[in-house]
């Protein structure tokens, strides 16, 4: 009796687990087969392995579209928001982190509680506000959009990883003659390295994968996001299903790929940013 | 003695004063961020949603009448009603279904570590995608699910994101398992139970299942209710899987918020979309009040 009980049990919790991961593997596996298949193929036997490997609907995406240029543009517009926010919010949480001054919690508390504002719901005020400084369809609107979004997540992140830095290295920095800015630079910001690299990663994978304000704030290819393109795509690619699907496996990569590479960093940073929030 | 202590203590002061200075340039950029993209556009939203606007002249203050008209109209009544069968779905059978895994990854069975590597994936793509692969998987003719049920009742048809009620409960599908926040946040707090809690239930002859209803989850309170705070709140503001997908329809059967809120800035409505971004807003504050009170997550667990 017993026995059959912890039979069944495992089998359960079995099932669930291949439940768990077929569903989140499943669908990203068939899109990449699929863009190795010919449309005939794709439509007939939608389940099929591909019968051979060949990157030609990879080479026209990149002939037909403005591919390359969608790409450069995510990457353009991630990498320069995301390095400047880590500087700006790396700054701000030091100073949270190590120095009384007046009005120092309610500044934090002020920073952090925008968590709770739903981003879309400000979409009107900051689309008049990107149309008045005449940034409507720049890069520029995305990145300072993006620099705002990730503030009270990166202010919550670096302000724990500078508070855990022992105050003895400032310290000794400090008898030795090492003023403000050094103490900042050359000993906390070199020791926040873990710190910065979670809130980096996050903040990434975040602004890379933005759709909302990408189509908001932007018309024209050359400020367009590889998100945005790939909704248009869907245009484009209506009777051609075998490009469109090596469009979408070259646009889900690389966000694989840095989650494969920063796996634990990601998952702890959302426990430690959910917990609080 | 008393001289060499005096010098100190001007020095300090003098470098508190520079310090001063120092704090504040660096709370600057910080400060400018906060002041352009979340007061002003937060004060323009609330005062703005009390006016007729359409960008060009000034406002123009017409008191409730945007939020009489929105909640006369379909649309939003439909978005509303969605949202709060939405939020009802995503607070029981999401937080179960990732609970439920949360409990059994942390028993450690084989392959643990894979299942809770690759449950993240989806969620580190951009959702745009998503909603694009999601196309796919409900496409009518040679779509993923239509070709998995055809297995089991060849002859099959159905057009998941086109026809009611079906376009609904697919566009629910598109997150409904993808639960790895709820499961993350469950098993830090399972983790940090005391193993000896756990030993002596063991030994008083407490079975699995009691350990696991009456210890496990309890103390894991606080979790949870991030889990249904986090998980609603993805409700509120749930724009690319719909707005790729269905556009709302067929009717209003998928309509949310975010779609009305975009309608309207297109439609140079822009007092009327202010209006639904402080429904979005203040349905999100009740949510943290609720769920707070609900799961007493302001008392200490242990």
């Amino acid at each position: 009796m017993h026995v059959t009980k912890k039979i069944i049990k495992s089998t359960l919790v079995y099932i669930v687990l291949a439940f768990t991961a077929i569903i989140s593997l499943f669908p990203i596996i068939w899109v990449i087969f699929s863009s190795f298949k010919t449309n005939a193929q794709i439509l007939s036997s939608p389940f099929s392995l591909p019968t051979s490997i060949g990157f030609d609907a990879y080479g026209a995406v990149f002939k037909q579209t403005n591919f390359l240029l969608y790409t450069f543009n995510s990457l353009f517009i991630a990498v320069i928001s995301t390095a400047v926010s880590l500087i700006i919010y790396a700054m701000a949480a030091y100073v949270i982190a190590r120095y009384d001054f007046k009005g120092r919690n309610l500044i934090y508390s002020l920073f952090v509680v925008t968590l709770l504002v739903p981003s879309q719901s400000k979409a009107q005020p900051i689309f008049s506000l990107i149309v008045k400084f005449n940034l409507y369809d720049t890069k520029t609107a995305l990145v300072l959009v993006y620099i705002a979004a990730g503030m009270a997540m990166s202010l919550f992140i670096l302000k724990n990883t500078f508070m855990s830095i022992p105050k003895d290295f400032s310290e000794a920095a400090w008898m030795e003659g090492s003023g403000f800015l050094r103490t900042f630079f050359s000993i906390n910001l070199p020791m926040a390295k873990a710190g910065m690299a979670t809130a980096g990663i996050l903040m990434f994978l975040g602004n890379w994968n933005e759709y909302f304000f990408a189509m908001l704030l932007t018309t024209s290819p050359i400020s367009r996001t590889l998100p945005v393109a790939l909704a248009s795509f869907n245009e484009t690619y209506s009777y051609n299903y075998t490009n469109m699907f090596a469009a979408l496996t070259m646009a889900i990569l690389p966000g694989i790929l840095i989650y494969a590479f920063a796996q634990d960093q990601v998952a702890n940073s959302i426990v430690s940013y959910g917990i609080k929030g | 003695m008393i001289l060499v202590q005096e010098c100190f203590t001007m020095k300090s002061f003098t470098a508190k004063q520079k310090n001063l200075i120092w704090i504040w340039i660096f709370l600057l950029p910080c400060l400018l961020t906060f002041l352009l993209f979340y007061l002003v556009p937060i004060l323009t939203l609330v005062c703005t949603s009390f006016t007729k606007w359409d960008g060009a002249n000034l406002p123009v203050f017409t008191g409730l009448t945007n939020y009489i008209t929105l909640f006369r109209t379909p649309d939003f009544q439909h978005a509303l009603i969605n949202l709060l069968l939405w939020s009802i779905i995503a607070g029981t059978f999401h937080v179960f279904f990732g609970t439920l895994v949360a409990l059994i990854l942390f028993k450690e069975p084989h392959g643990w570590k894979f299942v809770e590597t690759v449950f993240m994936i989806p969620n580190v793509i951009s959702m745009a995608a998503w909603a694009m692969i999601y196309r796919f998987v409900f496409n009518g003719s040679y779509g993923i699910l239509n070709g998995i049920i055809r297995i089991f009742s060849p002859g099959f048809s159905v057009n998941w994101l086109f026809e009611s009620p079906y376009a609904f409960i697919a566009v629910t599908l598109t997150w409904l398992f993808y639960a790895v926040v709820v499961t993350l946040l469950v098993l830090s707090d399972l983790k940090a139970i005391p193993p000896d809690l756990h030993e002596a239930a063991q030994i008083d002859g407490a079975s699995d299942w009691y350990i696991t209803l009456k210890i496990n989850l309890p103390l894991c309170r606080n979790s949870i209710g991030t889990a249904v705070i986090c998980s609603i709140s993805a409700r509120i503001s749930m724009y690319e899987t719909i707005a790729l997908t269905t556009r709302g329809g067929p009717g209003n059967d998928t309509m949310n918020i975010p779609l009305i809120l975009v309608n309207a800035i297109n439609d140079s409505k822009y007092g009327y979309a202010n209006a639904s971004g402080m429904v979005m807003l203040l349905i999100g504050i009740v949510l943290l009040v609720i769920v707070n009170k609900a799961f007493r997550m302001n008392e200490s667990v242990y």
